[in-house]
């Protein structure tokens, strides 16, 4: 039993920091159907740039409030990033999959090699603030502290994604333009600058996470496509372009991937595959899609 | 639409017939002859350029004839340069007869299996179930140390042995086999491309709701032409296994399905000969500039994703077929 909640636990804090992973790319695959391959390489920016900011401002304010500052440098830079691609680049290649899919690839080449030449080829350490330090016991067992930390954020961000997209007028029109843009954009809005609003938001979402995911992901050169290997297993068996989707998506596969580790040691890398088999034999669109164009 | 300059794609005045098939004798001559000129080692980049040809212009019938947008090529290069090489180290078989076939075949089986599932979705989603399948492979490469040796890579592979006697391989008769392999290839997808089976494919790219209309099965047509691809994926991988000598999981994922995506692109996809092209730029790019720096190859390389991208839309092969077009205005034109 003990072994079961502790799984449970750890499978659903993974969740959490797959949930925001996918978010961004679920975000942008679904409003603008752009598949963003430099997602995962956003993330690695983040991680990377927030450890630089905290180690830096560390001396200045101290462990536990450079730590969130390094988050937010982390996020505002990849945001900035994300503004930088689309309007540079991506704006000028709607409706064009496979060019954007190629200026993608390019932009993971080339952040993973500015990370490799600024910091070099050795994985860097994340930081632990103090409150997230340690462990606490809940029902018999003992868990890390961060971990509840991921968990807690994650049902914050989750909640406050999902009021800006289902509550808010800005969410209204990004899901009128998920539906049927030129209608959205014959009511006279200005889809472009939702769309930029958008990737730039998907893209502060991964960065923001570089920091925080870094206990359980890493901080590396090779964290680039491995997070949006995750990304995108979470979004194809969440089902894009809605913030449930990729809540659900993130938290089966966290689970999944959890009790595999326990249960099937062997074949623990695998088990979150079969899930994604099963998904696209019986369900293609997602567990909770939207329509798949 | 997109449309390649192949022989016997207008066949009406015979001079024209020979200016079509006029570059490709041309290039045949010179790459038969030049072995003798280079070193071995000049002489291996020349039959990686042609390896990656093959490995290309297989991605480029689903990518370019068909629209599938599939980033899991690799799997099919991986699966089979992998067969080969097990067959090879670990169970000691040694005929050329038995080993390339099988790697082949292996590659074959792989597609079916994957193209069943991937093609469940479309458009983007096809990319990112054939770009996780690829990664799966990649994995399992990793894992399964007792067969594939993990992440040391499966060393030793060897040309193996073509049961003349008296024959023994060097590097100058690899190539030719190399040559003959991408010759045949070349030809074969040719005449798919220029059949009412590839005419259909390009049908599906321009308007897949059109032709289920017209009454075509457009689920078979991609699947056959899946497995299709990824059997000269295979040839691509049983020669390229034993002039790299050695597989790595690398070699099955991500980053070598996306150099081979770009050298369709960069060299046009939807024509033959552009993906060739594409190869042979990207491969002697890659070795010009691995000489000088090889710690910034990635940066050139993503720097070359987003130039083609945003400046050579369409491709070389496009450009090229344009000016081969001028030079010969008096022999009727091909369309474009």
């Amino acid at each position: 039993m003990d072994v079961l909640l502790a799984n449970f636990l750890i499978g659903i804090s993974f969740g959490f920091i797959l949930f925001l992973l996918g978010t961004g790319l679920s975000l942008t695959m679904g409003l603008m159907r752009i598949v963003n391959l430099a997602h995962g390489a956003l993330y690695m920016i983040g991680g990377y740039v927030g450890v630089a900011v905290a180690r830096y401002c560390e001396g200045l304010v101290g462990r536990d409030l450079s730590f969130v500052v390094g988050i937010l440098a982390g996020g505002t830079c990849t945001g900035l990033l994300g503004l930088l691609m689309e309007t540079g680049f991506l704006r000028r290649l709607y409706k064009r999959e496979l060019d954007q899919v190629l200026l993608t690839i390019g932009f993971v080449y080339i952040l993973t090699n500015l990370a490799q030449w600024i910091w070099g080829p050795i994985p860097q350490s994340g930081i632990t603030p103090s409150f997230l330090s340690g462990s606490i016991r809940i029902a018999g067992i003992t868990l890390p502290m961060f971990r509840i930390a991921i968990i807690i954020f994650g049902l914050v961000a989750a909640a406050g994604l999902w009021f800006f997209q289902e509550r808010t007028k800005v969410g209204a029109i990004i899901r009128a333009g998920m539906d049927n843009k030129e209608m959205t954009m014959g009511l006279g809005i200005n889809l472009g600058i939702v769309f930029t609003g958008v990737f730039a938001l998907g893209a502060f979402i991964a960065g923001f996470c570089g920091l925080i995911g870094a206990p359980l992901l890493g901080i590396n050169l090779g964290v680039g496509w491995d997070a949006l290997l995750l990304a995108m297993i979470v979004v194809i068996v969440g089902g894009t372009g809605s913030i449930q989707g990729a809540l659900v998506g993130g938290l089966v596969i966290g689970l999944v991937d959890a009790y595999g580790k326990t249960f099937f040691p062997e074949f623990a890398y695998f088990t979150m595959y079969l899930v994604l088999i099963i998904i696209l034999l019986f369900r293609p669109s997602g567990l909770l899609g939207r329509r798949i164009q | 639409m997109k449309k390649a300059i192949l022989p016997g794609s207008n066949l009406q005045p015979r001079r024209d017939w020979l200016f079509s098939l006029g570059p490709y004798v041309i290039i045949a001559i010179i790459l038969l002859a030049l072995p003798p000129f280079l070193s071995n080692y000049h002489l291996s980049i020349l039959t990686k350029v042609l390896i990656f040809a093959i490995f290309a212009i297989s991605l480029d019938l689903i990518l370019g004839y068909t629209g599938l947008l599939s980033l899991g090529h690799a799997a099919y290069l991986g699966i089979a340069g992998y067969t080969a090489g097990i067959l090879m180290v670990r169970y000691g078989l040694d005929s050329f007869w038995v080993v390339m076939p099988l790697g082949i075949l292996a590659a074959g089986i792989a597609a079916a299996i994957i193209g069943y599932i991937a093609l469940r979705v479309s458009g983007v989603y096809f990319l990112l179930v054939t770009l996780a399948f690829g990664q799966l492979l990649s994995v399992v490469a990793i894992k399964w140390r007792g067969m594939t040796g993990g992440t040391d890579g499966l060393f030793g592979i060897s040309v193996p042995d073509l049961g003349l006697p008296g024959f023994a391989w060097t590097p100058s008769s690899f190539y030719y086999l190399v040559f003959i392999a991408f010759a045949v290839c070349f030809f074969l997808l040719s005449r798919i491309t220029n059949s009412p089976f590839g005419r259909a494919l390009v049908g599906i790219r321009e308007n897949e709701a059109r032709m289920q209309c017209l009454g075509y099965n457009t689920w078979a047509h991609k699947y056959i032409a899946f497995i299709i691809a990824g059997l000269f994926a295979g040839v691509a991988g049983v020669l390229f296994a034993p002039l790299y000598k050695i597989m790595v999981p690398a070699h099955l994922g991500l980053t070598t399905s996306a150099a081979v995506m770009l050298m369709v692109i960069i060299g046009s996809a939807g024509t033959l000969f552009g993906p060739v092209i594409g190869a042979a730029l990207v491969v002697l790019l890659e070795r010009i500039v691995s000489t000088y720096t090889p710690e910034r190859w990635p940066l050139i390389l993503g720097g070359i994703f987003v130039i083609s991208v945003l400046f050579m839309r369409g491709g070389l092969g496009i450009y090229l077929s344009r000016f081969w077009r001028k030079v010969r205005p008096q022999y009727g034109n091909v369309e474009s």
